[in-house]
């Protein structure tokens, strides 16, 4: 059986609704996306696209995403569709530094709808495999 | 299959006691249009208003934008799934109220949808300003959720659509019959001998909440890749469910009109051989996005296509799935043109889109989205004014005292059209 995967997110609305246990980053999105490449350089590889969602780095101060671990027992050997992937995502977000929205920085009623939207991107990944537990 | 669209061109429309078309005025009894468009207990409030080519009026923020159409002779009715029945569509008579549109406008979220200007600069980049449009404004239920908010507004805009064309249908006469005839794939595959033959790839944005596509009623993130009549698509067999990034999503109205799939048909037998449609999404998981694209190329390939039009949706996370199409039918050996848009800065500097490969050597694209824009203030606005300073392409500060808005063209519904069906284009020095 494929082990566990593993959920990076940085949205705690999201966090709340995954049934176990989540890598919850504190800080911005691309914080994020600086720890899911950190992860992927230790072998792990990307399972959603970490660009989901039509909202620009500065308008979702929220990103999310799900990693397959590494497998156990075998050589370390990092993916380069998913170190890619995550390069690209982290060059649109250079493209725009300086303008990004950041958690606690934009009012909230407007946070809550990115950080709702955010999960209701994710729901349908975590559904199938069996992580998530509550309705956004 | 065939299908003829009688189209009777709209030049005004007024509210009046009776809803009719008289002289190209199309008059609407607001009462009635309410009252047909009510009884969604999900909406708490439901009004209409009206916006005219050349008024100093705004609408913001824009869910969608919706043609009138109602079925004249055939079987089912326009938008299937939703306002017909699930049998198919696109043969038989259908009539369209060329130049009037049905405009959806509320707060689904507190950021995000569109701004329509009627006049001032902004109108250059919205073809919908252009449109004598009937503007429904609804806010929601208390403690509604938000997928029940955005699905409401939107049946609200295809049954408002359906009732305009529909309360006429018995009174007019089309101006243009347009006639559109898609042959079996046996025909397909043994006309035009010589020509070079084409397919149109057609992205569909799916990611999920706010960012959905329907086909037939389905939500277009369960499907494979599959094949489609054009003619279904002019009946609304596509509909936006898709209220994100204004400038560059598929409103209805653009799905109805897909550019792409008339400048199909016009060149079709004189410069290649238009041999089908298949329709394709753009998910969230790599899984997916494998699976469409060896999916949606694979059946290019069984249709034996030399060249094949990719139409994106969206930015971002589309952009891979606009990259895998390319680069997976360049190795089967089929052409590529890609359309899409750029997200290059607001210098235009930047790398446009966040994904590319060499094969993307034929690319049209519909404009630069980060492009700045001040819209002077307005004498009327239709909607929620405040929020200008989240929506898409705006930012903190962007709502000045005077009603005047700075913001990038991503603001503006429809400007940046990844069907090509938008106000931009260009000419050779």
């Amino acid at each position: 059986m494929a082990e566990r995967p593993e959920v990076f997110t940085n949205n705690a609305y999201l966090a709340r609704r995954v049934a176990g246990e989540c890598r919850f980053v504190e800080g911005s999105a691309f914080d994020v996306l600086v720890a899911l490449r950190d992860r992927i350089h230790s072998g792990a590889r990307l399972l959603t696209h970490p660009l989901c969602g039509n909202l620009r780095p500065y308008q979702q101060p929220f990103r999310s995403a799900l990693l397959a671990p590494p497998s156990e027992g075998e050589p370390l050997s990092v993916c380069p569709s998913s170190l890619a992937l995550v390069e690209e995502a982290l060059a649109v977000y250079r493209s725009c530094q300086g303008r990004w929205a950041l958690p606690g920085k934009i009012p909230a009623a407007v946070e809550e709808d990115y950080a709702c939207v955010d999960a209701a991107l994710m729901q349908d990944s975590l559904e199938r495999h069996g992580l998530w537990r509550g309705a956004c | 299959m065939k299908l003829e669209l009688h189209k009777v061109k709209v030049t005004g429309v007024q509210w009046g006691p009776v809803t009719e078309l008289r002289n190209g005025v199309l008059t609407v009894n607001k009462a009635e249009l309410l009252a047909k468009v009510s009884g969604d207990e999900r909406l708490a409030s439901l009004d209409a208003d009206l916006a005219l080519p050349g008024e100093k009026t705004r609408i913001v923020p824009v869910k969608d934008v919706v043609e009138p159409r109602c079925k004249l002779e055939g079987k089912n009715e326009v938008f299937p799934g939703f306002i017909g029945d699930v049998e198919s569509v696109g043969m038989g008579k259908t009539l369209v109220l060329d130049g009037a549109a049905v405009v959806t406008c509320g707060k689904i979220v507190g950021f995000q949808e569109g701004i329509v200007d009627m006049s001032g600069p902004g109108a250059q980049y919205t073809p919908f300003s252009q449109t004598n449009n009937v503007v429904l404004i609804f806010t929601p239920a208390e403690g509604l959720e938000r997928h029940d908010y955005e699905e409401a507004g939107r049946l609200a805009g295809f049954k408002a659509a359906h009732y305009l064309a529909s309360a006429v249908k018995n009174s007019v006469k089309a101006d243009v019959v347009e006639t559109f005839d898609f042959p079996t794939l046996a025909q397909a595959m043994t006309a035009h001998p010589g020509l070079p033959k084409v397919a149109y790839l057609y992205m569909l944005q799916t990611q999920g909440l706010l960012h959905d596509t329907y086909v037939y009623g389905v939500d277009a993130k369960r499907i494979i890749p599959t094949l489609i009549c054009p003619t279904e698509v002019m009946d609304g067999a596509i509909v936006s469910g898709n209220c994100v990034s204004a400038c560059d999503k598929n409103s209805t109205y653009s799905h109805l009109n897909n550019p792409v799939i008339r400048a199909l048909y016009e060149r079709h037998g004189k410069d290649y051989n238009f041999v089908g449609c298949i329709i394709t999404n753009e998910n969230v998981t790599l899984a997916d996005k494998k699976r469409s694209s060896s999916y949606a190329t694979k059946l290019a390939k069984m249709l034996g296509v030399d060249g094949m039009v990719i139409t994106e949706e969206g930015f971002g996370n589309p952009d891979t799935d606009l990259i895998m199409n390319c680069r997976k039918a360049e190795t089967l050996g089929i052409k590529t043109v890609l359309v899409t848009d750029e997200y290059a800065g607001r210098d235009g500097a930047s790398q446009s889109l966040a994904d590319a490969c060499k094969e993307a050597d034929a690319l049209v694209t519909g404009g630069n989205a980060n492009e700045m824009i001040l819209l002077p203030p307005m004498d009327k606005v239709i909607g929620f004014p405040d929020f200008a300073n989240v929506i898409a392409g705006g930012f903190q500060g962007s709502l000045h005292e005077d009603g005047a808005i700075l913001v990038e063209l991503q603001a503006i519904t429809g400007a940046t059209s990844e069907l090509g069906y938008s106000k931009i284009s260009a000419y050779t020095m």
